[in-house]
């Protein structure tokens, strides 16, 4: 076995200082060594999505990175979003509010996944939308209803930016 | 509007669910817990001739190796007890647990086992189900003969569970056809695949275990812990944290008692967490492959005379609750049409892959593929359009089905016309693009169930149920029934759900049953905390008990809404006396009765309790360079009697849609000639993503039907999953003018199919 | 096992020199060693951090896309999707949208999976590969790179630094293009089946000055279809369409696997060859046909 390595990484705002052995991926040192669990595994080779983060906003699979790469980036989780008060992250409430999810095990990687979308385009087509998902797997909802959560979040989000533009 | 019939659905746990806080079984620690790996056959049909475990026992870190030899010889197997807990002698498929290791991590664990050494004398693999079937064939088991079996289950060498339903005169019925249709249709196995790989967790204190499960079937696994480890059921407490999806995969018992063993050898909690690999080819659950040959004879107006089939449905090598598919999959192949001469065949089989179990509508999907796909192929043969057709023939209310049941109030024909009419049937369509209808049915389960109710000093209240959450949203909705019995709102209830030891019987997240079952029990829980209420209120207003009517969270009397109580000062009252807590189980409706036909091999499945219906119609367009389907719009309609949550039962029917939109086209599990599964990831096995989703409207035929569950409902979870690759072959057909005779029917197969 | 992170160049090339084997995204490695097909180097070096070698930069005599650039950059890079659109479409259907946010075109290329989408349109359009080491620099046709599946002629202390891409001649009044259409069983994470890149040069009159098409999929690595100097000179009508889908199929030796079976890979390379040849005309005669061509030729096409 290899000699463990010192890893820093910065998830939500706070700083971990973890030990790992340089194999070790992302998305287990999350849950491992972070104890954040809502980062979730499905395949462990990059498709279904479950285990879908942001590294410096843009939406990757911590099951595909070894944790050092995350070394002095700004590592975004499902644990992060919500406000310090419990108030739900715009995308987080709209899941609940469509009823985009069942089981929730792939709910994590969606809402991440919806995160970075409508941070790189706040009105995207249905098209753009079917795409832009097109890297996360549902087995329970039929993907109508986060469908209609992204459509539902992009416009509160749109509606916050004005707000806050004014 | 009640809260009940409310069009928002919040979900108790959705709050969980969304912000990563809610816990799953793979997310859970223990202090000092090890991990578990298993050593698995790999080899889908040989002879143990060598097991030494000493080098992995020896390893520093290992704490438990075990093998058939370490646990109880017990045979276990709810149909056939076929099945032990370690392979012994012989392995049957290449996912057999072979050996299990406890060890400080997951990486030293598996070395352990890569340090197992197993010899073997290779045994010719048993893939084809007709050559399996012969009289002469090598036999999966040996010892059949002697494995214990439930009473009604008929068994033949290889044969595992025969069934079969005759009703009139078969051969009198052909003689008065016009024409007679034959097809042969083949299906691939293919797999629940929820995103979550299954997990287990044990620890031990003194004599009694607890254990930390994936399952859809906590009191199923806790009976297999009871029945393999031989312990009563009162030492064994299963536990469910959030469960990320099922759809049949995750019934049955697997692992638990496996890594409850472990824990005690190693005398540390241990966990089990599967890859996508194992749970791709390891657990006994699998949807069955089948072959069903199929012969209708019809007069030239339409009407149909007589149907014969025969079923071959690949068992894999241990018969799990596979026992009831060859009735199931019969039902499925007579289909809910009126038809007089019916005689069909079913056989279980015995092979060397992995064994097959209840995925989400077990045999429906395949069997509805194929008699729809058969019966667009008679409707050709008279010239009739095929939902004509189908209007004809398919059985109405008061109509006698294939079994003998007659039929109370049912919606299957409005479904076909609703359906259709979503679609806009009939419509011209561009040369590439076609429509296709197809029809299905489902049986509601009437099982026992149970559930508690309360209400604490302060007025908050607990549904302690019970019931398993698989993610259907089906317990979540419990919380509705007993807001309306208690004139209280949903969100007034917590749920405490998924824990043997704290709640009564529920047979699980299977069988669409937790509303149709549970549903029953909460209400009448509810109903007895109701009187409780009622009766404290009267003496609080002094009225009579009947005269008191809860609503909006008080009791008040009926008729003048101004002298009133709030339910938490009741419940502040009965905090000091006699506390509110009620109880409820409920009388399982019965089964209807069968006239003029007979069923060898009657696993309860020719009747159907409570039948749900329904029409899925899908426009596909066809790539016809390269064969590739695309699915562009699917319209359903769903007779599953009353829609208490239509939130909920949307996300059924979408998720049940885009899972046989995968089944029809691009799911299957490929195994080469050795037995090995091929495709055991999900970039080579394929559902289907966002970008390939297809509109879907969904139009509810809500009917009461006798001897439905609460409120008229009916299941609805399974429903959804039968009838679109039916639908879908249907379009195909119309595009390659002729059906593609297997499933899935993969691009290359379409395009074969273009080229004869 | 070592890991080192690079920040210069020049510490890579001295880790690949002491052993080490280069990570960028990362996928492959950390997939094939999470499902045993290959274990960890003992020695990796990452060099995702070396941001000069992701920029994409216009040459006198094409385009330089450093090794580092992910497909998520390339598929909407105004220079690739004006000048090499078959790039920008392979590279748009690489994956999934959180894999291309990763996944870097020379690790890709180096990767030398014959099933690799970005591969068939590099090479019909004629790019080269720049492999540094401590002391030297050489540049490799892509014809010459690949030599068996995940197999390429560079020594192990080799770098992939940059792919050139040389610049469609533009004389006389020609107008070049390309594409790359792929066999999609699903729309998304899909690997490829039967995949055709194809790059032409039209001129003036419209007839073919230049075809090249290359094949994903189909052999050990990608191939180059010979024989379509027979086009030069002619219009690529619908009969010539036909002739370049007979002429490819007939080059490619597929075999069965659990993905196709070889006759239907063996057609459908027809298929894709042809709608390749066809929309990278398209274009060069000046239809704006959107990236990636998948999503507007066959089964995907909206309406």
């Amino acid at each position: 076995m290899s000699e463990d390595v010192e890893v820093r990484l910065t998830v939500n705002g706070d700083g971990y200082r973890v030990r790992v052995e340089p194999r070790k991926t992302l998305v287990d040192a999350l849950r491992e060594d972070c104890n954040l669990t809502g980062t979730h595994i499905g395949c462990e080779h990059g498709v279904c999505g479950a285990c879908t983060v942001l590294v410096d906003d843009r939406a990757v699979r911590s099951c595909l990175m070894f944790a050092y790469q995350a070394e002095g980036t700004s590592i975004r989780t499902i644990e992060g979003l919500a406000d310090a008060d419990g108030t739900l992250h715009p995308v987080q409430a709209a899941f609940r509010e469509a009823h985009g999810l069942q089981c929730g095990f792939c709910t994590p990687g969606f809402v991440m996944s919806i995160v970075a979308l409508l941070d790189e385009n706040g009105a995207p087509t249905p098209q753009e939308v079917r795409e832009g998902l097109s890297g996360n797997l549902c087995r329970c909802t039929g993907y109508q209803t986060i469908l209609e959560a992204v459509d539902i979040a992009a416009a509160t989000l749109r509606a916050t930016s004005l707000e806050a533009t004014r | 509007m009640t809260a009940a019939t409310a069009p928002r659905f919040v979900r108790a746990d959705g709050p969980d669910k969304v912000t990563g806080s809610g816990r799953y079984t793979a997310d859970l620690t223990l202090t000092g817990m090890l991990a578990a790996k298993f050593r698995y056959a790999e080899i889908a049909h040989a002879r143990i001739i060598r097991l030494d475990v000493s080098a992995a026992r020896a390893m520093p870190g290992v704490f438990a190796v075990l093998t058939a030899d370490d646990v109880p010889d017990v045979r276990f197997g709810p149909f056939v007890q076929d099945r032990t807990l370690f392979a012994r002698d012989v392995v049957r498929y290449e996912g057999e647990v072979v050996a299990a290791v406890a060890a400080v991590n997951a990486t030293v664990a598996q070395q352990a086992v890569d340090a197992i050494v197993v010899e073997y004398e290779p045994l010719p693999p048993i893939t084809d189900l007709e050559a399996a079937l012969a009289g002469d064939s090598l036999l999966v088991h040996e010892g059949w003969a002697a494995y214990g079996a439930g009473d009604p289950v008929v068994r033949d060498r290889n044969d595992a569970s025969f069934s079969s339903i005759t009703k009139g005169d078969v051969d009198a019925g052909f003689a008065e056809a016009d024409h007679v249709v034959s097809s042969r249709y083949v299906a691939d196995g293919c797999h629940a695949a929820p995103i979550e790989p299954r997990a287990v967790l044990a620890q031990w204190e003194g004599n009694k275990v607890t254990i930390w499960t994936s399952t859809q079937v906590p009191f199923d696994a806790r009976a297999g812990v009871c029945e393999t480890l031989e312990m009563p059921a009162s030492r064994v407490r299963i536990i469910v944290p959030h469960l990320g999806g099922g759809f049949g995969g995750k019934c049955g018992f697997h692992y638990e008692a496996h890594i409850a063993a472990l824990a005690k050898a190693a005398k540390r909690p241990v966990r089990l967490v599967f890859s996508r690999r194992e749970e791709f080819f390891a657990p006994d659950r699998r949807r069955e492959g089948m072959i069903i040959d199929v012969q209708t004879g019809v007069r030239s107006d339409g009407t149909i005379t007589a149907r014969k089939a025969w079923i071959a449905i690949d068992n894999g090598a241990y018969t799990t609750d596979a026992g009831f598919f060859s009735q199931l999959a019969a039902m499925h192949v007579s289909g809910p049409y009126k038809i007089p001469n019916v005689h069909i065949d079913s056989h279980l089989v015995y092979t060397n892959l992995q064994p097959s179990g209840s995925v989400r509508a077990p045999t429906a999907p395949q069997a509805c593929w194929a008699l729809e796909s058969h019966t667009d192929e008679v409707a050709k043969a008279v010239g009739m359009d095929p939902v004509a057709f189908r209007k004809l023939n398919a059985v109405d209310t008061g109509d006698i089905g294939p079994s003998g049941q007659t039929y109370g109030e049912i919606g299957v024909q409005r479904c076909i016309d609703e359906a259709t009419a979503l679609v806009d049937y009939g419509q011209p369509l561009p040369d590439d693009e076609a429509i296709g209808v197809a029809i299905g049915w489902w049986p509601s389960f009437s099982v026992p169930s149970g559930a508690y109710l309360k209400i604490d000093g302060d007025g908050s209240a607990q549904i302690i149920t019970g019931a398993q959450e698989c993610g259907t949203g089906a317990v979540m909705t419990l919380r509705q029934l007993a807001a309306d019995e208690l004139g209280m709102n949903a969100e007034d209830f917590e749920l405490v759900y998924q824990d043997t030891s704290v709640a009564p019987y529920d047979m699980g997240a299977t069988g669409s049953q937790t509303l149709f079952n549970n549903g029953r029990a909460v209400v009448a829980a509810a109903g007895q905390v109701a009187e409780q209420l009622r009766s404290l209120a009267a003496e609080f207003l002094e009225a009579a008990p009947a005269d008191i009517v809860l609503a909006d969270g008080h009791a008040h009397v009926a008729g003048s809404p101004t002298s009133t109580v709030s339910i938490a000062e009741l419940a502040g009252i009965a905090a000091g006396g006699e506390l509110l807590i009620g109880h409820g189980s409920g009388a399982p409706p019965a089964a209807p009765a069968l006239v003029g036909s007979s069923c060898v091999g009657d696993l309860g499945m020719a009747a159907f309790v409570a039948p749900q219906f329904s029409c899925h119609a899908v426009r596909v367009r066809l790539d016809r360079d390269t064969g590739v389907v695309r699915v562009m719009e699917v319209g359903t309609a769903h007779d599953s009697g009353t829609i208490i949550n239509e939130m909920g039962a949307l996300g059924q029917v979408e998720g049940g849609v885009m899972m046989g939109i995968g089944q029809a086209l691009t799911e299957g599990a490929q195994y080469d000639a050795e037995g090995h599964q091929r495709n055991t990831g999900l970039l080579e096995y394929k559902l289907q993503t966002c970008a390939d989703s297809p509109v879907i409207r969904t139009t509810f035929v809500q009917i009461v039907t006798p001897n439905a569950g609460p409120r008229g409902a009916k299941g609805l979870a399974e429903a959804p999953n039968v009838a679109t690759a039916a639908a879908i072959s249907n379009a195909i057909a119309k595009l390659v003018g002729q059906p593609v005779r297997q499933l899935p029917m993969t691009a290359e197969r379409v395009w074969k199919a273009m080229q004869s | 096992m070592t890991f080192t992170i690079a920040t210069t160049l020049e510490d890579a090339l001295a880790a690949m020199a002491a052993g080490a084997r280069p990570v960028a995204g990362g996928s492959d490695l950390v997939v094939a060693a999470r499902h045993g097909k290959a274990a960890l180097p003992a020695s990796i070096v990452a060099i995702d951090r070396l941001g000069d070698l992701a920029r994409v930069t216009g040459t006198d005599d094409g385009v330089r896309i450093g090794a580092l650039a992910t497909h998520a950059t390339l598929m909407l890079h105004p220079l690739i999707v004006d000048s090499y659109p078959g790039l920008a479409d392979a590279c748009a259907l690489v994956g999934s949208p959180a894999t291309r946010n990763v996944g870097t075109l020379g690790g890709n290329v180096m990767n030398s999976s014959p099933a690799m989408d970005t591969g068939a349109p590099l090479l019909a359009l004629g790019a080269r590969v720049e492999l540094r080491t401590v002391d030297s620099t050489r540049v490799v046709p892509l014809a010459e790179l690949w030599t068996g599946p995940g197999r390429n002629v560079a020594a192990t202390d080799e770098l992939c630094t940059a792919i050139l891409v040389p610049a469609p001649t533009a004389a006389g009044g020609t107008r070049s293009s390309s594409a790359y259409v792929r066999l999609e069983y699903r729309r998304a994470m899909e690997i490829a089946v039967v995949g055709a890149g194809a790059s032409i040069t039209l001129a003036a009159d419209g007839t073919v000055e230049s075809l090249a098409i290359a094949l994903t999929a189909v052999a050990p690595t990608i191939i180059s279809v010979t024989g379509l100097d027979a086009f030069v000179g002619k219009p690529l009508d619908a009969a010539a369409l036909t002739a370049v889908g007979e002429i490819a199929s007939e080059q490619s030796s597929p075999i069965s696997d659990l993905r196709a079976g070889d006759s239907y890979r063996r057609h459908c390379v027809g298929v894709m060859a042809r709608r390749a040849a066809e929309a990278a005309a398209r274009r060069a005669a000046g239809e704006i046909i959107g990236i990636p061509v998948n999503r507007a030729f066959g089964i995907g096409a909206a309406r």
